[in-house]
Order: C-alpha cells, then structure tokens, then sequence
C-alpha cells in the first residue's frame, strides 16, 4: 500500500510543483470539492459549532440563550432520568458485546466449516433481520411481547402455562430492557455474522487442513486458530457494537417509549425528550456532546488498537 | 479408533447443521407468525389464535392499509432516497478522485477535514439541526429529511471512492492526457465509469440507509401529508396498538413486505457491498 501511495503522488503532485500556478487544475479541485465540503460545512460543522454552544446555554429555541457555562451538565449529572439512560447504555454495550459477539462468532464458525447444501444459504436468512428497519423491528418485537395479545402470552394461553400468560414483558421494569434486547440480539446479529465469517473464510485453507491433519476437532481449531486470527475483527465488531450502543434509540424509543419509568431510557431518549418534547435546547445539547465524547472515547480506542495490530502484521 | 471419531463428527455436524437451521426459523418466525392470525376476525382470534385460518378474509389487511396509509408515505420515502442518492454519490465520488488524484498538502488537510464528520453521531446535532433547517425554511419538508442524511453520508463513500480511486492504474489518465484530453474528460470518461462498483455500492447502501431513516425522520418531518414509509408504521403502533391483533398482524405484514421484498430481489448485493463498506472501511 505505501509504494503505491507513492507511485501515485509523484504523477500529478510533484511535477505541478514545478510549473507555475496551473489555474485550470486549481479550478477543477475547487468545482469537485465544493459539493462536499460544502455539505460537512453546512450541515454538519456548523452544527456541530452550534451544539457546543447551545450546551453552555440556557435555551428554550424562544427568545435569547442565556449563556449558563457547565449548568447543563452539572445537572444532568444530578439528573436521574439522564443517568438511568447512562447506566441502560453502558450495560447494553457491556452485554452486547457479552453476549451477541460470541453467538455471532458460534453462528459464522459453524456456518463457515460445516459448509453443506442446508446450511449455505441459511447466511442469507440470518442477515434478513439486520436489513429490516427499525421501526418494523420494533413492530415485531410488539407482536412478540405485547401483554395478552402477543405471541407469547398467547402461545403461554394455548398450553395454559398462566405464569407466563400473566408476565408483562414490556411493561414489567426488570424485563421490559431484556425484552428490547433480545430483539435486538434478533436483529443485529446477522451484520456480525456475515462480517465475521467473510473474514473466517479468508483464513488460508490449508491452515485448516494441517489442523485437521493434526488431529484437532473443531472446537480446538475454533480456540486455537480462528479465534487469534480474527481477533482483529472481533475487536473491531465489538467497538461497533460498543459505539452503536450510546447512540441507541430507535428500538426503545418505538417500544417502550423509555419506559415504564426510565427503565428502557437510553442517552438518545433522555435528549429527544429534552430537546422536542420539553423544549429544553441547552440540556438536550449538553447530552448530545456528552453521546460524541463517549463514541469518540471508544472510537479512538479502536484505532489504537488498530496500529497495535498494522504492527503485528 | 478412526471410525469412531468420523462417526462422531458426523454426528457433531448433523446437530450443528439442525441448531443452525432451527436457529434460522427463530429469524424469520416473527415474519410468518403474522399469516397465522391475519385472515381471522377479532373474535376468531380472541378463541382459537393457532387454529389454521377456516376463511381467507381480507378486511383485515384493508383496514391495515387505510389506517397506515402507506401508499403516500412509500412516495415520500422513494422521493428521500432519491434525493439522498443524488446528493451523496457524485459529490462523494468528486471530492474521493481530487484526494487520490490530486493530491497535495491542502486536498489532505480537506481530506482529514471530512474524514473527522465520519465520526461524527447525528444525535449529536440533532438540536441545530432542526434549528438550522428552521433557518433555510426546510423544516417539514423532504429535503430538509435528506439534506442532512447526505452531509452524514458523504464522509463514509470519500474514503470508499479515494481508496478506490487510488488502486485504479494510472496509465490510462496518463495515455488520455497525451491525447489532449482535459482534467474534466478523464475524469468523466475514463475514471468514474472505472469505478463503476463503488457507485453501484454506495447507490445501493445509500438507498438503504435513506429507506430505514427513523430518528431523523422523526425530527425533521411534522406534517402526515410529509411522512416517510417508517413514520407511518411508528404511528400506526402508537394508535392502533396490539388490541386489535388480526389488524396488527396484517400492518406488520404490508410495512415489512416491501423491504423484505427488496431483500429477497437484491440480497446477494446488499450482502456484498455491506461486506466491501465494511472491510474496506
């Protein structure tokens, strides 16, 4: 990769520099940059300019900002909505990755090495949930859990298991975010999967079968082999998943609403609700800044550890 | 000893293709349960919801579509889309060929410039957003739904588009140049249809980002005559509910259709290119 960075920068960079100012080149630059710098400009940069501000400001979107310095965010941390949308988040992202990763991993594994005319196209129906909108993921998840209605309390009816019937599993606080998350599982898996098995499948074949030579099951192969050699993909999946989860909103928000109480409230949740429902733009800026410092935080963790591994290889 | 083992492994690999395959009924059940209880009236389902339908009845599903209206709100999506696609492809694909073509200390400062926005979550900026758009007198229009899409979209397809850009051989611009064709010609007639797969990738995922808008959709859009295809399905469930489940049923069945309808077109596409976005980025 870096000789052919190289080759390529001599052609057009250096030779220009020799010649005077070539002002058709420089007008073309400008004409095919302006579109997209001009997009980031508009409606991204300046934005994001505007959030910082709005955040150290007392606004209503009527009449002045009142500017307040940290307010906003020494309240929202004597806030008990936003810090039960915190802790929901932190400890989605902490079962996600505990619990969607490795079964994703179990699924591309086996997927990748009993490779046979049933199970070759099932990638196909696993990735099927992943490309569902959210608000008809959420849908289904309501056909699944809605109390006495639903699929389970009447499948729970059917054999009469009234237990089960009687459990309501999206307005019952300690069920209602384990309920959202199996949805979740439901419908996110299937990205990990084909993301990890593409990369399974790029292990070299006969690595695979001096392994078998040597008399390793599969189980062994899996632990020994294709676990350290796509523990670069593993991490990269779960920072995925780690960012993906302070950004969390659709699903709980169509299912639950937050609720019941903040029991399902994620950081996304507690800002829509200050920002377009209470109309408090300084505080749902605040929470916006504080979802950035946390996706930054985890980003910049991944490509640490990213370099890490550019030097391994 | 050895037959043993393979009988074993046989064995091995019978359960694991029937976990596999029973783990993939658990994926697409909640698409099926619905045909189960939609041809049934209320009452019907209230006393045999696992009965196989005696009537195929069709009320259900038109009650459905007149109460989620989704033949408007699937014009307003396409229109999104469109507009989305129109906006990211070329302007993602220009700035990518100026980064990989034409490189120099300020296209790379620009580039790192956009890059960062790649970072960048849209809940961030969801407050100014609305107020900017506010501004620009787009708030409760479709543009003001796919304008900020593709400022969001772009920093992802300009660095598909530059890597792509950068693997092409240079030869080719360089025999063109010789022929006396200009900086615009090469790059209109030679290079963009060279990157043909990149657009093609970026047209397909941009479409399907567009199409499963929630969050912004929500924001930006107030009025019913303006609702995308998911707006119309969130508010269905916040009217409707659950009670009515036959109805319900039916609802999930028309909101899905089209997407699953999609997939099962495209989806040796949309698994390929969500694999080449995500290697490559």
């Amino acid at each position: 990769m870096p000789e052919n960075a190289k080759a390529y920068s001599i052609i057009p960079g250096r030779s220009k520099k020799k010649k005077p100012l070539d002002w058709n080149v420089l007008i073309f630059k400008i004409v095919l940059l302006a579109p997209a710098v001009l997009f980031l400009v508009v409606f991204m940069y300046y934005p994001i300019e505007e959030t910082f501000r709005l955040s150290m400001t007392r606004s209503t979107g009527l009449g002045p900002a009142v500017f307040i310095g940290l307010q906003n965010y020494i309240r929202l941390f004597q806030n008990e909505e936003f810090l039960m949308g915190l802790k929901n988040v932190l400890q989605w992202a902490f079962w996600s990755v505990v619990i969607q990763i490795p079964l994703a991993f179990f699924i591309a594994f086996s997927l990748s090495i009993f490779k046979n005319k049933i199970t070759k196209p099932l990638r196909v129906i696993y990735y099927l949930a992943n490309v569902l909108p959210s608000a008809i993921t959420a849908m289904l998840g309501r056909f699944v859990f809605a109390p006495r209605h639903g699929v389970i309390p009447s499948l729970a009816n059917k054999f009469n298991w009234q237990w089960l019937a009687r459990i309501d599993f999206l307005g019952n606080p300690n069920l209602a975010f384990w309920s959202i998350f199996a949805i979740a599982t439901w419908a996110y898996c299937g990205f990990y999967i084909i993301y990890l098995m593409a990369n399974i499948e790029q292990i070299p074949q006969d690595i695979r079968e001096s392994a078998e030579l040597d008399g390793a099951t599969p189980w062994q192969y899996a632990w020994y082999i294709v676990i350290p050699m796509t523990s670069y993909a593993l991490r990269i999946v779960s920072i995925l998943c780690i960012v993906g989860s302070m950004k969390l909103f659709d699903l709980p928000w169509l299912m639950t609403t937050g609720g019941p109480g903040y029991a399902t409230s994620t950081l996304g949740i507690v800002l829509y609700k200050n920002g377009f429902v209470n109309w408090q733009y300084g505080r749902a800026a605040a929470i916006g800044v504080i979802i950035f410092l946390l996706s930054l935080f985890f980003t910049i963790l991944q490509f640490s550890l990213q370099r890490k591994d550019r030097d391994v290889l | 000893m050895r037959k043993a083992v393979s009988v074993r492994s046989k064995l091995t690999a019978f359960l694991i293709t029937l976990f596999l395959v029973l783990l993939a009924l658990a994926v697409i059940l909640p698409l099926l349960l619905p045909f189960m209880f939609v041809f049934k009236t209320r009452l019907e389902y209230n006393y045999h919801p696992w009965s196989w339908p005696t009537e195929i009845r069709w009320t259900n599903f038109i009650e459905a579509w007149r109460a989620i209206q989704i033949g408007q709100g699937l014009l307003n999506t396409i229109f999104v889309c469109l507009g989305a696609i129109v906006c990211t492809v070329p302007a993602a694909a220009m700035a990518g060929y100026i980064f990989a073509r034409y490189r120099s200390k300020v296209t790379e400062v620009i580039f790192y410039f956009i890059l960062a926005g790649y970072f960048v979550p849209v809940q961030m900026v969801l407050i100014p957003l609305y107020q900017l758009c506010g501004l620009l007198n787009i708030t409760d229009t479709l543009p003001g739904l796919f304008l900020p899409m593709t400022a969001f979209g772009i920093p992802f397809w300009t660095i598909i588009y530059r890597s792509f850009f950068m693997r092409l051989p240079n030869e080719l611009a360089e025999a063109a140049r010789i022929d006396g064709a200009g900086h615009t010609n090469i790059f209109l007639r030679i290079m963009l249809p060279l990157a043909k797969p990149a657009t093609v990738l970026a047209t397909l995922l941009v479409f399907m980002g567009a199409w499963s808008d929630y969050l912004l959709s929500l924001i930006m859009i107030n009025s019913a005559q303006n609702y995308t295809m998911q707006l119309r399905i969130a508010q269905f469930m916040n009217q409707y509910g659950v009670d009515h489940m036959p109805r319900y049923a039916a609802a999930t069945i028309i909101a899905a259709a089209p997407t699953v309808i999609l997939y099962i077109i495209g989806h040796r596409w949309i698994i390929q290119s969500t694999l080449a976005g995500a290697l490559k980025g």
